[in-house]
């Protein structure tokens, strides 16, 4: 029973201001899925009767059969205002009728990368929260990143039915805890302080809150109660909702508003008088089937039921009752509709986080006004996989212009560098879908503003592209999008088959497409590397390997690896120093620890090779305290010339220095990215050249000698500074009731993990504990956790930072000795390290 | 006399004699060099005086070619080679090759290729390393001899052995042009490698046969002698099949060959890498490998069309120093002899491929299913005679874990055709792209040399030195590189 047609979209797409692009994320099972089946259902896809069971979102088999949402899928919905409702909205519009393009996210942190993807292209974001469990990690994240893309958020309070039907609190306590969900998730916002954003706290007097049930499919907002009653009391909507919220306590016997509790035992918060109660009368009279008692209560309501609905009884009357009442579409829908900004109002002050070029060119201003007759400006956040097998949709969001079938498009790949040609394309779009849940449906042309899937790109795109129209060659690409977690843990892929090659090859090249994290490589040994952000990403992605992307043909998985950095602990014990080979020329060199944080800050691109001398000077002296004049001789950054490790030049008056500086760059690239230990990256060392001697003639002292020397002395003067290795280390958070926290502590021991922070939740059972936990021992931890405390605990592991393992590797027998030689061993290299004698020469 | 038979005098002798030449070039690997005067002097007897002899050692590239070029410094008719060789076929001059005679007990050998056939109970393709040719036939025979005492008990298990090709190389047969020698020889290994029809295969100097229908995986190769690099390319080759090794020094097998797959699989991803490159160094290395010159040109071609830009370089025997002073080449390939080819890159600062692995890596659409060939004729043959039709797709890089498109193609086709103004304009871009970033520490990624040059930081003397004053006259340092004076006081 589809009530609207694409016809009908496509005619609202072009009234930007009737627009609603968000995405729902929250905590993983707090309900976003089913949730947003209630919404679908108002836009007449699927029975009404039906939602809350089908996650319509789960398209996959998988995430059905697991219950948790893994890939982002987006939906457009349609939905048509009152006049009633939108009686005081201020802001421009055309029309009743609205377009919400929603997309609905995983909550799972391995599957973070797909929400970074659904917001980039979205304007608001529906927060779920459940009422029970509250602001979690995964909420506190996604939050965080929605906000960091200066999307504006909305919360809904969820699964109020176990309020009701589990936990059957009374409302002075059940308002006590939504007050506080609330006052978590604006904690985290308030920090957030942003003049163009505005206030993106919430709040539920102004209506930016939802109180739902989505496995009910109902959900109110206090404009919906505020609307009931205002009539009644005969006060101003906006005034009645002030009171339904707060320290604001309503007396039926005396019939007056006071601020605090009047101590008289019918004196009741406005909240609990008149909304909580009554939804808890609804329900309680449904599920004791008074059939007798609920009549008239619906009549006084103005709820009318069918009469084939009329006959059913307990659970399924209530939920049909709710429906009815308080259908939650309306009430997210309209929240949303109201609250959220239209892509018009969001590109305004969003330009800023995306377009990377000039703020004031023709594109920008494109973006600024979301202007349909402007350059095409279109961002590809994600690669859907087709029904044909193989091919893919380019998934993205228009953000200026329009794109249509047939359309020329210029791609700029992530890679690409204005004004060259690397990374680029020129090709057409074959085909402009839009996604209606389970069904795509083809349409002319998608203007800007909304979301829209492409075919015929995704033999050009790899996870993302910004799209623009053939000529407009001074287009800057949109902003890379920046992910909260990182692809650490790595296996080895090959196939049964020899001759299969060919298909795995393949299969990668689709798998790398398919997620927006996931990383396919090579290793140096010859080895396929699939890496992902955890254990259960890399399952699935594996899985869709095998079965989706290699037609079936089997593969082999080593077991996951994880990779190290090497660093050292101390300044090099001597000026150590190589000849090169002709034994010309010679290179003095000392290794030091870069001071604390400054790796970090390379990392997250603070400091970096492309930044301005002086400010990197500047930042180098005042946070790190380096000498102002030493920060100006920085030779590179490396590996890859922005890695956390850097050469630095301490020499004084050195003759032919300038010449072969060059080749020790080169030199120290390579060496940086194959550590002496066992050839894994070096991380926060800084190598200070101390003196060379060169010879005189310069065919003497060319790259050929040089380069070599310099990854030697850069090796011995590593070796000779008290070399260490660096394992990622995983933050978890747990949530579990008090009884499975001795169990979590014992599985936490045994894998080398402590726990830095442990918390009651106020007014819960449960705890929030947070620990440290090495990625390596981070294998099967979830299911031996949930052995141990019988499936009370479920962790979440995000990658946090790199931690120094305190044992000499360079002392035989030690735990770090033994994982160099794993390490060498699996690499295929001689599992003896080579000796410093191999590196450092003696005059 | 052991010299006599190791060094066969008598038939070096008949071969100079019967064939009237009168300059003779002796080429002696450097392991050998200590008994070339002996050989010298025993040769001088059997022949008369007009007969010149030369010694020729310290070859330029590897030892186990024929020094042609050597060889006609002194205008040599012909080159007798002595010790380990590749039987690569020569383009210039006739050779005759002398395996010398490395010791083997026939029998312990005998017994091992038995006992590993019957266990197998595969066919058994009996492969030796070309210094235990003189004892195969005996090897044969106490085979024979053997199995047919055992015969009763077992099932009948076909033993199959290689013969050397032939020890005289007549470049008379092989000297025609290089492009004609690619066509008349792909349909002779046409035939051998695709067809089933005929069933010769060739490899290192041995060649065999098989009979009809049957796949080199059904046998199992047993070969006789040193881990050599002839091993090491009859691994890659038949990456397969099921080797074994006998150790004829040790007299012990070896079975365990891991370590090929190893070297398979980093060669794979050699491959993966170079097709990232965007300045390709090719090495000669080699003057003597009959369609060395083809095989040059068709690199330089293949990597032209791939959009890239080749630099060839004539250097020797290639070593990390060589190598390291050209840092603008992303990547070398190594045209050499099919047993110098394979460099262990570890040690270089940029990967050197065989000819092979940079036609998959530079062809598009190619993909590697296993097979691995070495030898030039078969390459020149498995050049794909139409061109590929290119594929719409982007090429994916497993290095970058992406899509990745260096260079545009048909842009790159038109600075081709203008040669010198190309170099020019790409000079000229290249600097306009640094006098934007000069101040920072990235550049973007060169296309050429002259872009590369422009890059760097150093660019070779710098004549607008605004000092034009004579500078004054300073003592240097001296002493020996090893430790200059002043040193050696401060280091003690």
């Amino acid at each position: 029973m589809v009530k609207f047609t694409s016809d009908e979209l496509r005619r609202i797409m072009d009234y930007k201001h009737n627009i609603r692009n968000m995405s729902v994320i929250a905590h993983v099972d707090h309900g976003k899925s089913t949730l947003t089946d209630s919404l679908v259902a108002a836009a007449g896809i699927i029975a009404q009767e039906a939602a809350g069971d089908v996650r319509m979102t789960d398209t996959r088999a998988d995430e059905a059969e697991r219950g948790i949402t893994i890939k982002s899928t987006g939906i457009s919905l349609y939905y048509e205002m009152t006049d009633a409702s939108l009686g005081s909205y201020k802001g421009e519009r055309n029309g009743n009728e609205y377009l919400i393009n929603l997309i609905d996210s995983p909550g799972h942190v391995d599957f973070s990368s797909e929400v970074t993807a659904a917001l980039r292209i979205t304007d608001g974001a529906l927060v779920v929260v459940d009422c029970v469990e509250g602001v979690c990690v995964q909420t506190e994240t996604v939050l965080r990143q929605a906000l960091g893309e200066r999307i504006r958020p909305v919360l809904t309070v969820n699964k109020m039915d176990r309020c009701f039907l589990e936990l059957q609190v009374d409302g002075e306590e059940a308002y006590q805890t939504f007050q506080r969900v609330i006052e978590n998730a604006n904690v985290i916002m308030a920090t957030y302080e942003d003049p163009l954003l505005g206030d993106v706290q919430v709040y539920p007097e102004k209506g930016t809150v939802a109180f739902s049930a989505g496995l009910h499919g109902w959900a109110f907002t206090l404009t919906n109660f505020a609307k009931m009653y205002a009539s009644k009391f005969g006060v101003d909507q906006s005034k009645m909702m002030e009171r339904l919220w707060g320290e604001n306590f309503f007396d039926p016997s005396t019939k007056k508003w006071t601020t605090k509790n009047t101590g008289s035992p019918t004196c009741k918060r406005g909240f609990v008088q008149f909304c909580y109660e009554p939804i808890k009368q609804i329900i309680n009279t449904c599920m004791n089937d008074q059939k007798d008692k609920l009549w008239p209560m619906l009549q006084k309501l103005g709820v009318t039921m069918k009469s084939d609905e009329k006959e059913l009884m307990g659970k399924a009357l209530m939920k049909r009752v709710m429906q009815t009442w308080l259908p939650a579409s309306t009430a997210l829908l309209e929240m949303m509709i109201y609250h959220l900004p239209s892509p018009a109002t969001a590109q305004r002050y969003r330009v800023e986080n995306l377009y990377e070029g000039p703020l004031d060119d023709a594109y920008a201003n494109a973006i600024r006004n979301c202007d349909p007759e402007g350059p095409l400006m279109l961002y590809v956040s994600k690669m859907i996989p087709a029904s044909d097998k193989g091919r893919f949709f380019a998934f993205g969001r228009v953000f200026a212009g329009k794109v249509s079938t047939g359309l020329k498009v210029r791609i700029m790949g992530p890679n690409y560098i204005p004004g060259q040609k690397k990374d680029l394309y020129v090709k057409s779009v074959q085909r402009t879908v839009i996604w209606m849940g389970k069904r795509q449906e083809t349409v002319e042309d998608v203007p800007c503003g909304n979301t829209v899937a492409m075919v015929g790109l995704d033999q050009f795109i790899t996870k993302n592209a910004t799209l623009t129209n053939e000529k407009e060659v001074d287009a800057h690409p949109i902003k890379a999008m920046k992910f909260s977690v990182s692809p650490v843990v790595r296996v080895a892929v090959q196939c049964k088959v020899a001759s299969d090659l060919p298909k795995l090859v393949e299969g990668l090249k689709r798998l790398a497409k398919s997620d927006p994290m996931v990383l396919c490589s090579i290793e140096e040994s010859g080895e396929h590397i699939v890496a992902g952000a955890g254990e259960l990403h890399l399952e699935i992605c594996l899985k869709d390997l095998q079965d989706d992307f290699m037609g079936g043909a089997e593969i082999i998985k080593s077991d996951p690896v994880v990779s190290f950095r090497e660093t050292v602990l101390e300044r090099s014990s001597r000026t150590v120093m190589s000849k090169s080979p002709n034994k010309h020329n010679r290179l003095y060199m000392e290794a030091r620890p870069l001071e604390d944080g400054l790796a970090e800050a390379i990392d997250d691109g603070r400091i970096g090779p492309r930044d301005d001398p002086k400010n990197r000077s500047k930042i180098l002296a005042e946070e790190f305290g380096w000498d102002k004049e030493l920060a100006k001789k920085i030779w590179a950054f490396g590996p890859e010339t922005t890695g956390p490790n850097m050469v630095v030049d301490m020499c004084k008056g050195v003759q032919y220095l300038n010449e072969i500086k060059d080749s020790v760059v080169a030199g120290f690239q390579w060496a940086s990215k194959e550590g002496p230990l066992a050839e894994e990256n070096m991380r926060g060392i800084c190598f200070e050249v101390c003196d060379v001697v060169l010879h005189t003639d310069a065919i003497h002292r060319g790259g050929g000698q040089v380069i070599p020397t310099a990854r030697r002395v850069i090796y011995a003067s590593h070796i000779t500074a008290k070399p260490r290795l660096l394992e990622p280390v995983y933050m978890v958070e747990i949530q579990a009731p008090e009884q499975a926290l001795g169990g979590i502590y014992s599985v936490l021991n045994q894998k080398r993990g402590h726990v830095f922070e442990e918390m009651q939740r106020p007014g819960t059972p449960l705890y929030n504990i947070k620990a440290y936990l090495p990625v390596v021992e981070s294998f099967g931890f979830s299911s031996t956790l949930r052995a141990a405390t019988s499936g009370q605990a479920f962790p979440q592991c995000v990658f946090d930072h790199w931690d120094m393992m305190s044992s000499d590797p360079l002392e035989a027998g030690s735990q770090a000795a033994n994982l160099v030689a794993d390490i060498r061993k699996r690499k295929g290299l001689k599992e003896q390290m080579t000796p410093l004698s191999e590196f450092e020469d003696r005059l | 006399m052991e010299l006599e038979s190791n060094y066969e005098i008598r038939r070096v002798a008949d071969f100079i004699r019967s064939n009237y030449f009168t300059r003779v070039a002796l080429q002696f690997p450097d392991e050998l060099l200590k008994d070339s005067m002996r050989v010298v002097k025993a040769l001088r007897q059997e022949l008369s005086s007009s007969v010149k002899l030369y010694v020729m050692a310290d070859t330029t590239y590897g030892s186990c070619c024929v020094d042609e070029v050597g060889a006609a410094h002194v205008n040599a008719e012909c080159v007798i080679h002595y010790g380990h060789t590749c039987l690569s076929p020569t383009s210039r001059l006739p050779a005759l090759f002398i395996f010398g005679k490395a010791s083997i007990s026939t029998s312990n050998c005998a017994r091992n290729v038995l006992s590993h056939g019957l266990k197998s109970g595969k066919p058994v393709l009996v492969l030796f390393g070309l210094e235990y040719a003189h004892a195969i036939p005996d090897i044969r025979e106490e085979l024979a001899r053997n199995a047919s005492s055992l015969s009763g008990s077992t099932s009948m298990v076909e033993y199959f052995y290689a013969d050397v090709s032939c020890s005289v190389v007549n470049p008379s047969e092989t000297s025609k042009p290089a492009n004609q020698l690619g066509l008349v020889d792909s349909e002779v290994v046409n035939g051998c490698l695709t067809e089933e029809t005929s069933q010769n295969y060739s490899m290192g100097g041995l060649s065999w046969r098989l009979p009809k229908g049957r796949n080199m995986e059904e046998y199992l190769l047993f070969w006789i002698g040193m881990d050599n690099p002839a091993f090491a390319n009859l691994a890659l080759t038949f990456n397969s099949c099921e080797i074994v090794r006998y150790d004829a020094t040790e007299d012990s097998l070896m079975t365990d060959v891991s370590q090929q797959t190893k070297i398979l699989k980093r060669r794979y991803y050699l491959v993966q890498k170079a097709k990232d490159a965007n300045m390709v160094g090719i090495l000669v290395g080699t003057l003597g490998v009959a369609g060395y010159l083809h095989i040059i040109h068709q690199m330089r071609e293949l990597v032209t069309k791939a959009g890239k830009k080749s630099y060839t370089f004539v250097m020797g025997r290639p070593n990390p120093a060589k190598l390291a002073n050209f840092p603008e080449c992303d990547v070398f390939i190594n045209v050499s002899c099919a047993q110098t080819a394979l460099l262990d890159s570890k040690e270089f600062f940029a990967p050197v491929i065989t000819p092979f692995e940079a036609m998959l890596a530079f062809e598009r659409g190619s993909q590697w299913t296993g097979a691995y060939v070495l030898e030039f004729p078969e390459l020149i043959s498995s050049t794909p005679s139409v061109v590929r039709e290119e594929s719409e797709e982007a090429r994916f890089s497993f290095l970058q874990g992406g899509y990745v498109e260096d260079l545009d193609l048909r842009d790159n086709e038109e600075v081709e055709k203008d040669g010198m103004s190309a170099l020019v304009n790409a000079t000229e871009k290249a600097l306009q792209v640094r006098d934007e970033d000069s101040q920072s520490l990235t550049k973007s990624i060169p296309k050429s040399g002259a872009e590369y040059l422009a890059r760097r930081s150093y660019q070779g003397l710098d004549i607008k030195e605004s000092n034009s004053l004579p500078q004054k006259f300073l003592s240097g340092r001296s002493g020996k590189a090893s430790g200059y004076k002043h040193e050696k006081r401060n280091g003690n």
